[in-house]
């Protein structure tokens, strides 16, 4: 007997974990989809028009550029983060979804981890949003920067894999406070989003370069803008799809003595 | 009836915090029928099912073996959950989604393609009475109708085996009825069932076996007519308000009852059970009448003999 014949596959088994996810979000696609494309649109208005202007060259790209495409990235960490701290502690312990889901035949990894692909699917389509605000307003150009909503997922499934690490071990939901203020806050200001890391003191430097946040920034902008590609970009990859399933093992790990007694 | 869809041998579970929830239990459940366990909360009723599909681990234990139509859930838990339904106690339904949504999605969850299961969702709403609920919000059925939902939604994939945790808790007698017409027909077709309740009446009317549990240990297990005659006799007297018997100056101590009658006090009745609805009938009149009752005994009177009338912790 071959499992294959005995329940779904893999795929089938993540993807219908995906495609709920994908039905809950898009049944509200207007309120849902409003907040991608007005966070960026507010804020570069009024860097760009307050701020910007006062720094017209910086590192070899316009300010408002180097802050448009930090934000392409620094959109998709706050949404996977989002939906994998408070969306995924509403499901397990308010709404008991996975409880319903885990009577189904799926294990708590195809639950798990289908829920950080969805993550990175939030991921690509926020750092595509951003993107089409920000090529609308003539910063960059929309036709050579389509491998972002790439870098956007892999951004999405890493914040993700942090996330349900986090909500892991949380009990109570207050305590997502510490990992929004304690870690994204501090990383959207110094991982290189609004200005570069090269800027911050030398040990500041080395601490940076281990922050989850810095290598998403690092190639989203090369992506965004199309040109700066070096072979060190390789770092960051490795790092991003590494420690994103390193530490999503260890969250399956944790959840399933959480959801299975 | 020659083949066991589930077979256990002494299965133990100790949770984390050291609660023995089961405790040393073998049973064996025969295909298409019906087996019922019984028991007040926290004897380990739910325990027990949730081992079966691996929602709980059991413990590990060189002498356990646990067989669902072949598959060690320790091993083999997306196959046994391929080929079961499961109802679980609390209804956790998506109620982000209408009634067709959650199905839909659901389907999903067993690779069923949209083609399939798009007539079997209709004929599923429509077995489960549930047609003009179709695009209803989750948050708007009442609790029948969410539980009518929810074992639609175990029926998807057309399970062997239908395992259904307190179906009817805090249901009214009508939609009762109509989920226990439900599992029988479901029988009928084949299906095994397995049951949790805390209603003997629930276990009479759809169960062919049944065990009775209580502090994680199997206390009587059998058919629920052969358990009933010979568990307990078959009559029973309640005197409601105890107080008129020592009012009535008659003697009620046991020796004076007459033979084969046993008495039994509780907080604020008392009964006396024989199988001789005669010797009842002569107790009942040397006390004032309507403060005593006789009736058969039934499945609630030998759960109460076997489980015990104390409250436990968790009740």
């Amino acid at each position: 007997m071959t499992s294959s014949r005995l329940y779904p596959s893999l795929a089938s088994r993540l993807g219908s974990v995906w495609y709920r996810h994908f039905r809950t979000y898009t049944k509200d696609l207007v309120s849902n989809g409003f907040p991608p494309f007005m966070e960026p649109l507010i804020f570069l208005a009024g860097m760009g028009l307050g701020m910007a202007r006062y720094v017209p060259n910086f590192v070899g790209m316009s300010y408002l550029q180097f802050l448009a495409t930090g934000l392409v990235m620094t959109s998709a960490m706050f949404t996977a983060s989002f939906e994998c701290t408070f969306g995924t502690f509403i499901r397990l312990e308010f709404d008991k979804i996975y409880d319903g889901m885990l009577a189904a035949p799926l294990s708590v990894a195809d639950v798990v981890v289908g829920e950080a692909i969805w993550a990175g699917t939030k991921g690509a389509f926020f750092s595509f949003a951003v993107l089409v605000i920000i090529s609308a307003f003539g910063i960059v150009n929309f036709f050579t920067a389509l491998l972002t909503p790439i870098v956007g997922f892999l951004t999405g499934f890493l914040f993700a894999a942090i996330a349900l690490l986090t909500t892991a071990y949380v009990k109570n939901i207050n305590h997502f406070n510490f990992f929004f203020t304690g870690l994204l806050s501090p990383m959207f200001m110094f991982c290189g989003t609004i200005f570069p890391i090269s800027n911050l003191p030398k040990s500041l430097q080395i601490v940076a370069e281990f922050l989850p946040l810095t290598h998403p920034v690092r190639l989203g902008r090369v992506a965004v803008m199309a040109s700066g590609w070096e072979f060190t970009l390789l770092w960051s990859l490795l790092y991003m799809v590494g420690v994103a399933s390193i530490i999503l093992f260890f969250a399956v790990k944790k959840l399933e003595k959480r959801m299975v007694k | 009836m020659d083949k066991n869809a589930i077979e256990v041998d002494r299965i133990f579970k100790t949770y984390a915090d050291g609660t023995a929830a089961v405790n040393d239990v073998s049973f064996r459940i025969p295909e298409g029928t019906c087996f019922g366990f019984l028991g007040p909360n926290g004897a380990g009723k739910t325990t027990l099912m949730k081992m079966l599909y691996g929602m709980v681990r059991r413990d590990r234990r060189d002498e356990t073996r646990v067989s669902v139509f072949g598959f060690d859930p320790v091993c083999d838990e997306l196959a046994i959950k391929h080929l079961a339904g499961v109802v679980p106690q609390d209804n956790n339904l998506d109620a982000e989604m209408n009634v067709s949504a959650n199905l839909f999605i659901y389907s999903k969850f067993y690779g069923l393609p949209a083609k399939e299961a798009r007539p079997r969702i209709a004929e599923l709403l429509d077995f489960m009475e549930l047609k003009e609920k179709s695009k209803a919000k989750v948050n708007d059925l009442s609790g029948g109708m969410k539980r009518r939902l929810v074992i639609a939604r175990a029926l998807l994939n057309r399970p062997r085996l239908l395992i259904l945790d307190e179906p009817t808790t805090g249901l009214d007698p009508q939609v009762r009825q109509v989920i226990w017409d439900k599992v029988r027909s479901l029988k009928k077709e084949g299906a095994t069932v397995l049951l949790t309740t805390h209603y003997m009446e629930e276990a009479y009317q759809i169960a062919d076996a049944i065990i009775i549990m209580d502090k994680g240990t199997r206390v009587i297990e059998g058919a629920p007519r052969e358990l009933l005659a010979k568990g307990i006799e078959s009559w029973v007297m309640e005197v409601l308000d105890p107080e008129t018997m020592s009012m009535s100056g008659e003697a009620f101590s046991e020796g004076s009852l007459g033979p084969g009658v046993r008495r039994e006090d509780g907080d604020s009745r008392a009964q006396f059970f024989s199988d001789h609805p005669e010797a009842l009938r002569v107790l009942a009149s040397r006390l004032p009448s309507g403060v005593t009752h006789v009736r058969p005994t039934n499945l609630e009177d030998l759960f109460l003999r076997a489980t015990g009338r104390q409250l436990n912790d968790i009740q």
